[in-house]
C-alpha cells in the first residue's frame, strides 16, 4: 500500500502545469516565518522483498519537508520515512546535514515525528504551532522546495472537510482537502501546508488529474501528537464495526424506526470493542455521546460542520476513553457505553501493511513457508486483486469469516528447487493445513511440526492439489548447508 | 493459452475435380446470442459461413461452433448453386462437433458419404478443404501433421481432448471441413491462433473423438462426455514414493481432489495412488501406454460413454486394491463452460433482476465483486454447490423508486429470502410468489438486507414492465 499511495503523491509530475496560475505575493513575514520551520527530509529507505523474504529489495530514496514543532521535533508523514535505513535533515539554504532518529511513528494516520541527532542542528529555526479553525472556503499554502533550496508556495482552497480511509490501514480520520494546481518538484512526499504562519496540515496524497490534495488534519496531529507525550503509545481507536446508510424508507418502516436518523449495522469486527460492548448487527446508531447520527452516519460537529461519527471514536476520543452509543434495537432504545481500543494488530490474520520489519519465513528442504499478509499480495503490483493467486486474495479479503482459531494463514510461496524436491518444483502459493499430522496455525507450529517426522519423512498437508507433499526428514537435515550456499540465503528461517 | 485460440468460423462470407467435392458442403448460419444482461430480450441476429461434408445416414458432420445458437440454416453443395435448408440432428459442446440433415431427399443425390480413417502419422500430408477467408470457392491447403496431443476446445472452453496440429493453414471459414488423407477424413478443422500469435499452427478434431460421437448419438441422444472428475499429480519425488510404499519403477500417480458429485466420490479418495486404468499401467507422468504410443491416462475415460465403467489399480495406505468407478455425467464441471443454445434463466421482481451464475453469465458482466468470483471460481474445488447448486445473483437493477436503494447490491449472491435459503433459481420464484408485507432479501456476507414492500412493488410493476419494455418477468 505505501508504494500504491506514495504514487499518488509523485503523481505531481504528469501535467505540466508550469506557469498555469498566476500565485499571488504572500505577505513577506509569513514567508520569512515558514522559511525557518521547514526543513528538508532525505530517508532512505530499503523494504523487504517478499517474494524473496530473506532479501531486501534495492534501497531507495525518498524526499520531503518536515515542519519543526515545538520540543525540537520534526514532523513528517510515516510513508516518508517507511522501511528507513537512514535519515537526513537538510537546511534548504545552507545544505548542513544532520542525521535524524523516528521519535514516533503510526502508519495509521501516517505521521512521524524526527529528532535530529546533533540537538544543535535546529538552533535558529522556528517551531510552528497548529492552526486552528480553518473553515471550508479559506485559503491555504503548500510548502515545496525548489532545487536551489527557496521554498516555492502554491496558495490553494479547502473545499471540503471530511473523513476519509488514510493509505495504510483505510482508518476514516479527518483531512482537509484542498484544491491547489501543484507542480511536481523534487522531493513531495511529505509537504507541509501553512496558514497565516501556523501549520494547518501534511499533505498526504495529491490528485494531478482532479488537482485535489489530501492533508492529515490539525486534529489527527494533535491526537498523535498528544499520544506521542505520553508513557504508553495509544493509539487511534476504532468501535470496530461497518454500517450502511438507512436512507431507504422501506427499510426504515421494516425495522420500525421512527426516529429520523440513524445508521444500520451492518459488521460488528469478533473482539473489537463494539462486540465486547455487545453491539450487534442489526442495530441502528442514532447519536454518539449526545450528538445525533443522521441517515449517513454524519453528526453536527462544532469545529468541523457535518462529518461521519466515527471522528468522535477515532480522533476525539482516546484509547481507554468510552464513547456512549445510543442503539435502536427491535423497538427500543438501548445506550451502549464502547471501551475504544486501537486494534490489537497482533490478532490480525493477514495484516494490511509490514513496515520497519521482516517477513517471517521458514524454510524446510527447499520449500518455503510463509504467513499470509496482504503486502505479500501487493507484491503483484497495482492490479494485485485480479493478479495474484486468487485463493490467497479470497483469504485475505474474508479474513474476518474464518473460524475462529485461525491464527495465521500459512502458506508454501515457492519452492527453491533442489534433488529433495524433485516432482514439486512448480508448486507455489499453496495454503498449507498440517505438517506431520500436527495442525499448522503460525510459521512456530511450522518449526515444532517439523521437529517430529512421520517415519523419517515430512510431510505436508495442504487443502488443494496436490494434497500432499512428501519430504525425506534425514536429506534436509544432511543438506541444510548445501542449501544455504546454493541459493546464498542467510539463514533457514526469521520468526 | 487456449484462450488466444480462435475458431475459425469465417464471420458473413466452383467446381473441383477430387471426390472429395462431391461430399463438400458450404454451411450458412443466421444465429441469435443469448442476452445475459436483458434477459426477456431477444439477442443479437449475425450471420456466419463454415464448411461440413457427408456422411453415412444422409448425415453432415461439422463444428458445433458453426451452428451454435443457429435460427436458420442452409447448406450448399460444391458445384451447386441451390442452397437447402437444413436442421441440426445432434450438437456436442464439449467436443465442438455437430450433426446436420437436410429434409429434401433432392439434395444428396449425386453426393458421396466420406469415410473416417485412423490417426494420420506424424509428419505425413493432409489436405484440408473449406471455404475460409480470402474468396467464396471451395479452398484446398495441404500441410503436414506436427503433434498428437490433448488440447483445449475453447469452444466449451472447458474441455480438453485429443487433438491433432497440423501446419496447414486453418482460417476463419475452414471450420467443420475435412482434413483428407488417403480419400479418408482423418479430422474436422476446427481452431487455429491468429497470425500475430502463432504462425502455421492449425487444430484439427481427430477420428478418436468424431467416431465417439458418432457412436454416443446412435441412441438418439447426446450424452456428453464422462469424466473420473479428480485430479493426480505426477509422482516423481523419490522420498514421496517410498513414503507411499511405491517401488522405484516409475509408476503411480497421486490423487489430490476427488470432486463431490462426480464419477469418483466415495470410490476414490485424496491420497490413493492410481497404478492401472482397466489393467494399462500408470507411468509416474500420468500417462499409459495406447495405440503404440503414450498418451494422458484419461484417453482410456475419453473413449467411454455414460453408463460405462472403469477398473482402477490403487494402492491406498499402502495396500493395494482394485476399484470400478461407474462413469457419469460430468456435473457440477459444467458451471465452467461456455452453454449455446440456452435461453438465459431469470426472475425479475420490483425491478431487481435475479439470474443462476454461468460462464455465460460471468462472460456477459465481468463481475468485480469479489464474494462472486470466489463463489464461481472455487465453486467446484472448495465444493460449494453443496451449499447452493446454484449461484443466485442480483444481477441487475432496473432503477425505479421501489429499488433506488438496491444497486449497492448488484453482483451480490442471493443467501435468503424472508428467511429462506436460496439454493436455486426457482426457490426465488417461489418466494416472492408468496404473499407478505416485505419480502427481506438478504445477500451472503452482506450485513444489511434489501427490503421491498410488497405494496410498493406490486405499485411499480405495471410502470417498469412498460418502461424497461420487459416482455417476461420470468424464465425458470
Amino acid at each position: 500500500m505505501i508504494a500504491r499511495t506514495s504514487l499518488l503523491v509523485l503523481a505531481f509530475c504528469l501535467p505540466a502545469f508550469a506557469g498555469v496560475t498566476p500565485q499571488p505575493n504572500p505577505s513577506k513575514p509569513a514567508i520569512e516565518a515558514t522559511n525557518r520551520s521547514v526543513i528538508r527530509v532525505n530517508a532512505t529507505s530499503q523494504a523487504y522483498d517478499f517474494f524473496r523474504p530473506w532479501t531486501k529489495k534495492s534501497p531507495g530514496t525518498r524526499r520531503g519537508l518536515g515542519t519543526l514543532i515545538d520540543g525540537d521535533r520534526i514532523l513528517v508523514t510515516a510513508e516518508l520515512i517507511a522501511n528507513h535505513t537512514f535519515i537526513e535533515l537538510e537546511k534548504a539554504a545552507t545544505a548542513e546535514k544532520s542525521s535524524a532518529t523516528v521519535e514516533r511513528v503510526d502508519y495509521e494516520s501516517n505521521l512521524a515525528i524526527l529528532k535530529p541527532a546533533d540537538p544543535a542542528f535546529l538552533t535558529g529555526m522556528k517551531p510552528l504551532a497548529l492552526d486552528k479553525g480553518v473553515r471550508v472556503g479559506d485559503r491555504a499554502t503548500v510548502l515545496q522546495l525548489e532545487q536551489n533550496g527557496e521554498i516555492a508556495q502554491t496558495i490553494g482552497t479547502v473545499t471540503s472537510i471530511l473523513v476519509s480511509g488514510y493509505p495504510l490501514d483505510n482508518l476514516g480520520l479527518l483531512i482537509f482537502r484542498l484544491s491547489a494546481p501543484m507542480q511536481q518538484r523534487d522531493g513531495s512526499f511529505t509537504l507541509p501546508v501553512v496558514r497565516n504562519g501556523k501549520l494547518l496540515g501534511l499533505l498526504m496524497r495529491y490528485d494531478a488529474r482532479s488537482q485535489t490534495a489530501d492533508i492529515i488534519s490539525t486534529p489527527v496531529i494533535s491526537h498523535f501528537l498528544a499520544e506521542a507525550a505520553k508513557p504508553a503509545y495509544g493509539g487511534f481507536a476504532r468501535a470496530g464495526i461497518a454500517f450502511s446508510s438507512t436512507r431507504d424508507p422501506q427499510l426504515r418502516r421494516f425495522v420500525g424506526l421512527n426516529e429520523p436518523g440513524g445508521v444500520y449495522v451492518t459488521e460488528v469486527l469478533k473482539d473489537g470493542p463494539a462486540e465486547m460492548a455487545g453491539l450487534r448487527v442489526g442495530d441502528v446508531i442514532l447519536a454518539v455521546d449526545g450528538r445525533a447520527v443522521d441517515q449517513d452516519g454524519n453528526y453536527d460537529d462544532p469545529d468541523w460542520g457535518r462529518i461521519a461519527f466515527s471522528h468522535i471514536t477515532n480522533t476525539i476520543k482516546h484509547p481507554g476513553e468510552t464513547a456512549n452509543f445510543r442503539v435502536f434495537r427491535d423497538g427500543t432504545i438501548l445506550e451502549v457505553p464502547i471501551k475504544l481500543e486501537p486494534r490489537d494488530r497482533s490478532k490480525i490474520i493477514s495484516e494490511s501493511y509490514i513496515v520497519d520489519r521482516a517477513p517471517r519465513y521458514v524454510i524446510l528442504g527447499g520449500v518455503v513457508f510463509m504467513e499470509l499478509s496482504r503486502a505479500y499480495l501487493q507484491e503483484w503490483g497495482g492490479d494485485w486483486p485480479k493478479d495474484a493467486p486468487q485463493r490467497l486474495v479470497f483469504l485475505d479479503a474474508f479474513q474476518n469469516e474464518l473460524p475462529a482459531g485461525q491464527d495465521k494463514i500459512v502458506f508454501i510461496s515457492q519452492i527453491l528447487p533442489t534433488p529433495m524436491t524433485l516432482g514439486y518444483e512448480n508448486l507455489e502459493n499453496l495454503v498449507v493445513t498440517k505438517l506431520n499430522g500436527q495442525e499448522i496455525r503460525t510459521l512456530d507450529d511450522v518449526v515444532s511440526a517439523a521437529q517430529s517426522p512421520v517415519d523419517g519423512f515430512q510431510k505436508i498437508e495442504l487443502d488443494e492439489d496436490p494434497g500432499l507433499i512428501i519430504l525425506d526428514a534425514q536429506a534436509i537435515e544432511a543438506n541444510r548447508d548445501a542449501l544455504i550456499r546454493k541459493y546464498s540465503l542467510p539463514a533457514l528461517q526469521r520468526l | 493459452m487456449f484462450r488466444i485460440l480462435i475458431l475459425i468460423f469465417l464471420a458473413a462470407g466452383a467446381a473441383y475435380s477430387a471426390p472429395v467435392a462431391r461430399s463438400l458442403v458450404r454451411i450458412e448460419a443466421t444465429s441469435q446470442e443469448p442476452n445475459y444482461k436483458a434477459p426477456w430480450n431477444p439477442g443479437e441476429v449475425s450471420g456466419g459461413v463454415g464448411a461440413g461434408f457427408i456422411i453415412s445416414g444422409n448425415r453432415i458432420m461439422t463444428n458445433a461452433h458453426v451452428v451454435s445458437n443457429a435460427r436458420f440454416l442452409t447448406v450448399s453443395k460444391e458445384g451447386d448453386p441451390r442452397p437447402f435448408p437444413a436442421k441440426v440432428l445432434h450438437i456436442a459442446h464439449d467436443c465442438d462437433l455437430a450433426l446436420l440433415t437436410v429434409e429434401d431427399p433432392e439434395f444428396f443425390k449425386g453426393t458421396t458419404a466420406l469415410e473416417f480413417g485412423g490417426i494420420p502419422l506424424i509428419e505425413s500430408t493432409v489436405s484440408v478443404y473449406g471455404y475460409p477467408i480470402g474468396g467464396n470457392r471451395l479452398s484446398v491447403t495441404q500441410g503436414i501433421v506436427s503433434r498428437i496431443d490433448f488440447q483445449a476446445y475453447s469452444h466449451s472452453g472447458m474441455d480438453s481432448h485429443l487433438t491433432i496440429q497440423i501446419d496447414a493453414a486453418i482460417n476463419p471459414g475452414n471450420s467443420g471441413g475435412p482434413v483428407m488423407q488417403n480419400g479418408k477424413v482423418v479430422g474436422v478443422a476446427f481452431q487455429g491462433y491468429s497470425g500475430d500469435v502463432a504462425q502455421s499452427v492449425g487444430y484439427m478434431i481427430p477420428t478418436p473423438v468424431a467416431k465417439r460421437f458418432l457412436k454416443d448419438v446412435e441412441d438418439g441422444h447426446y450424452d456428453r462426455y464422462v469424466d473420473l472428475a479428480l485430479s493426480y499429480k505426477s509422482l516423481f519425488n523419490p522420498a514421496a514414493r517410498r513414503a507411499l510404499g511405491l517401488a522405484d519403477d516409475d509408476r503411480g500417480v497421486l490423487v489430490g481432489s476427488v470432486y463431490g458429485g462426480g464419477s469418483s466420490e466415495g470410490i476414490v479418495f485424496p491420497g490413493d495412488v492410481l497404478l492401472a486404468i482397466d489393467g494399462l499401467p500408470i507411468a509416474s507422468d500420468a500417462t499409459i501406454p495406447m495405440d503404440n504410443d503414450s498418451v494422458p491416462l484419461a484417453e482410456v475415460v475419453e473413449r467411454k460413454f455414460k453408463g460405462d465403467s472403469v477398473t482402477l489399480d490403487i494402492l491406498r495406505a499402502g495396500k493395494p486394491l482394485q476399484v470400478t468407478v461407474p462413469l457419469n455425467g460430468p456435473w457440477p464441471f459444467t458451471l465452467h463452460a461456455n452453454a449455446y443454445d440456452e435461453d438465459p434463466k431469470f426472475v425479475m421482481f420490483g425491478g431487481l433482476i435475479f439470474q443462476p451464475v454461468d460462464e455465460n453469465w460471468m462472460a456477459a458482466h465481468e463481475p468485480a465483486d469479489l464474494r462472486l468470483r470466489y463463489t464461481f471460481d472455487f465453486f467446484t474445488e472448495d465444493k460449494l454447490y453443496k451449499e447452493r447448486p446454484e449461484i443466485v445473483v442480483l444481477s441487475g437493477v432496473l432503477a425505479d423508486p421501489v429499488n433506488a436503494f438496491a444497486s449497492d447490491f448488484r453482483h451480490g449472491i442471493v443467501d435468503e429470502i424472508n428467511g429462506r435459503k436460496i439454493r436455486r433459481l426457482a426457490d426465488v420464484a417461489e418466494e416472492f410468489a408468496k404473499p407478505a408485507e416485505y419480502y427481506v432479501i438478504k445477500m451472503a456476507g452482506v450485513g444489511r438486507p434489501i427490503v421491498l414492500e410488497r405494496q410498493a412493488v406490486e405499485a411499480a410493476r405495471e410502470r417498469i414492465l412498460s418502461r424497461y419494455g420487459v416482455t417476461r418477468e420470468q424464465n425458470l
